[in-house]
């Protein structure tokens, strides 16, 4: 059975293969490439988030932005692909073929077909997740250096730890199901490119309820000092500690600004963090890392779980 | 060897052509005492039928004594069937031709031919003759 | 005396729609070749998916005694695979594989093995299918259509190949078809399914020895169906009548009336007589099928 498994999805695995490789290089090539500019252009202490490194980022974001881009489409793209060519088709195209009254009607049962190729080819997929990460997490410190994004940045948070090894399961378990329901191919494609970005966007949605935000008041500025925590929510509190929606005009008259200029606002905040009021943030901090992929792959996981028992369940009821 | 071939519009029963192909192989002195005949397996490979079909023909004509099977070694030839000589065919078939030939001449036609070459068997029957 | 290699009791099954198959029960003898035929939607596809685990029935239940082998209608192989991997494919699946009788097969018939699948003839794509069910060396070999959508050459072709594999290893064959004409040489039991349900199984020499076509003055037809549509020993399967004649097909004794003439029915006729009167039956008690 595994001999056929690698047979029908060699093509898959090979191509993946093919792709991480090729991903694996062009990170390598541009971590080694970046390292030398940085030695040659960078001022001490740079990489890092000194006012002084900031042209260095910038020059280096310019110099990259091929492959901030490809970066940037990954988290979304990548486990659309996985649902699409290696869980759609498995159980779809035996459908659509008919090769499903060849392949269960041999001696090895229906069941076992399916436990070997749901095993292998998941565990590959989770493989090629981990690999992502792992190439990911060692490329990223070279242009980042002290300055962690990895919490804050939803899409940079996919693409490390757990995540992607998660998702990619998850999306294989969703075409898996899709090719097992729809038993055509292209519709169970398309079906799990959609599942996957509405599932993206409702666990983003949801990833503030992974754990109780922190809640701190600032009196001198809106913005948090940690640039990589999650905001939850902010609002303005009056002297007296009471949360207020907004400040209203009496207390400090605020003008609108003009053009890319903030100056008035910081002016009116100016104003009232002298009159005494304060700034509420919640917010999730860094260190919430790993609680927070391990939720996540957790929800993720379980997901995967269910949908691959649905899609055993009905392929094994046989209504061929 | 005797090698069998189907007709499909005859009407006549699959198993029936194979055993009258056998007898008149007997008869024309094609198979002899001691040939085999085919397997079941030979016959249906180049016949597509069914083997019970040749099973039971090769089984009418181990019932008349004509062949015996031989487990393991296949179905063999008894005895042949009085039929006359091959001369002796060889001799009569001249006659029959010089026959058809007075009768064209005569101005008869293939039906007529039948008719007669039919009444003269059916009267040879009635007197003990055939 | 062997048991039936495939026996139905009270088999049901049904799809969202509706029965396909109701309440059939039937034995196939061992070593015989089953003719299974039916108009479109009879039911014969279903009760093969049955037989061969693809469905689960609703009612009763499908017992195969040994191993079942299945050639689908549409004969599926992986396309992208040659047929040397379509070989390894059958291996790999199963316990019981002959790949020596396989190869042989195939060389047999002048189907490269580097070739792949999906560029091979229909004809070709049809004994590579057959070639992997007979490799199984199953006890009961399950084809549903297979001399659909193949040219006179290739369907000879398979029909040999299948009446070799019986002559040679005793198998029991159940074939599907919707031409009778393509049955009437090569198997020797019948099996009827109409709408659903199992109007006709039986030996096919004793089923057309136990029917006549009777043809006699309409005046007559009165003697033989009574009431309930049957008189005596005899049971009119299917009637059709003009003006002064009438013709039927019967099952049972010749009736004594000198004006009827009475001959036996071709395999054509008694299908086609049941398939037009889907209240008529003809099934042997289970009892008498090992014969």
């Amino acid at each position: 059975m595994i001999w056929v498994t690698w047979r029908q999805h060699r093509a898959q695995i090979l191509l993946t293969a093919a792709f991480l490789a090729a991903l694996g290089l062009l990170l390598l090539g541009s971590a080694i490439e970046a390292t030398l500019y940085v030695s040659g252009h960078a001022a001490p202490g740079c990489p890092g988030s000194a006012p002084a490194c900031a042209p260095l980022e910038v020059a280096l974001g310019e110099r990259y932005d091929a492959i901030y881009s490809i970066f940037g489409w990954m988290p979304l793209v990548l486990p659309a692909l996985i649902g699409a060519f290696w869980g759609a088709p498995l159980l779809g195209r035996e459908y659509e073929r008919g090769t499903h009254r060849l392949a269960w009607t041999q001696a090895v049962p229906v069941w076992r077909w399916l436990a070997v190729k749901l095993a292998v080819l998941g565990g590959v997929v989770v493989a090629g997740g981990l690999l992502l990460s792992l190439m990911v997490s060692l490329w990223r410190p070279v242009f980042r250096a002290g300055i962690e994004s990895s919490f804050g940045n939803v899409g940079v948070f996919n693409m490390v730890g757990v995540a992607p090894a998660a998702w990619w399961l998850y999306a294989f378990a969703l075409g898996t199901l899709a090719g097992t329901v729809l038993r055509r191919t292209m519709p169970a494609m398309a079906l799990v490119v959609a599942g996957v970005a509405v599932t993206m966007f409702t666990l983003f949605a949801l990833s503030e309820h992974y754990a109780t935000p922190e809640r701190v008041v600032l009196s001198d500025t809106t913005v948090l000092a940690d640039p990589d925590a999650r905001l939850v929510g902010a609002t303005w509190v009056d002297p007296s500690g009471r949360e207020i929606d907004s400040p209203g005009a009496e207390v400090c008259p605020r003008r609108v600004d003009a053009g890319r200029s903030n100056r008035n606002t910081e002016a009116w905040e100016k104003c009232l963090f002298g009159k005494g009021y304060g700034y509420a943030v919640s917010y999730h901090p860094p260190t919430m890392f790993w609680r927070f992929q391990w939720t996540e792959a957790g929800i993720l996981l379980l997901a995967s779980g269910v949908m691959g028992g649905l899609a055993v369940r009905r392929t094994l009821r046989r209504t061929a | 060897m005797i090698e069998f071939q189907l007709d499909r519009s005859s009407g006549v029963s699959t198993y029936l052509q194979l055993v009258h192909q056998v007898r008149q192989a007997l008869r024309l002195g094609t198979l002899r005492p001691g040939d085999k005949l085919p397997t079941a397996r030979e016959v249906v490979e180049s016949l597509a039928i069914n083997p019970n079909t040749v099973l039971k023909a090769y089984r009418e004509l181990e019932r008349e004594g004509l062949v015996a099977g031989k487990p393991g070694l296949g179905t063999f030839v008894e005895r042949g069937l009085p039929g006359g000589t091959l001369a002796d065919h060889t001799r009569l078939r001249r006659g029959l031709e010089t026959w058809v030939r007075q009768a064209r001449e005569a101005g008869l036609d293939e039906e007529d031919l039948r008719t007669l070459f039919g009444a003269v068997l059916a009267d040879a029957a009635r007197e003990g003759v055939a | 005396m062997r048991p039936p290699v495939l026996e139905a009791t009270g088999l049901g099954v049904r799809y969202r729609r509706g029965w396909a198959l109701r309440d059939c029960s039937l034995a196939l003898p061992a070593g015989r070749v089953a003719a299974l035929v039916g108009p479109n939607g009879a039911g014969k596809t279903t009760l093969m998916h049955a037989a061969v685990g693809l469905l689960a029935p609703a009612r009763g239940s499908v017992v195969v005694r040994g191993q079942a082998a299945f050639v689908a209608q549409d004969k599926p192989l992986y396309e992208t695979f040659t047929v040397a991997e379509m070989l390894t494919f059958g291996r790999r699946t199963n316990l019981r594989w002959d790949q020596p009788a396989a190869l042989k097969r195939l060389a047999g018939l002048d189907i490269p093995l580097d070739r792949k699948v999906g560029r091979l003839s229909g004809g070709q794509q049809a004994q590579v299918a057959l070639t992997i069910a007979l490799a199984r060396t199953p006890d009961l070999l399950v084809l549903d259509e297979p001399l659909a959508n193949l040219d006179p050459v290739a369907r000879h072709d398979v029909m040999r190949a299948i009446m070799a594999e019986v002559a040679e290893h005793g198998l029991s064959v159940l074939l599907s078809s919707h031409v009778v004409s393509d049955l009437e040489e090569t198997c020797d039991w019948l099996v009827v399914l109409n709408g659903g349900r199992l109007q006709v199984s039986g030996d096919i020499e004793d089923l057309l020895a136990g029917h006549l076509v009777l043809t006699g003055p309409a005046e007559l037809a009165g003697t033989l169906t009574g009431a309930g549509g049957s008189m005596g020993r005899v049971q009119v399967v299917a009637a059709s009548r003009t003006a002064r004649q009438v013709r039927m097909l019967v099952r049972g004794e010749p009736p004594l009336d000198p004006r009827w003439r009475a001959r036996q029915p071709g395999l054509d006729e008694l299908v086609m007589g049941y398939l037009r009167s889907p209240e008529s039956v003809a099934l042997p008690g289970l009892a008498q099928v090992g014969r």
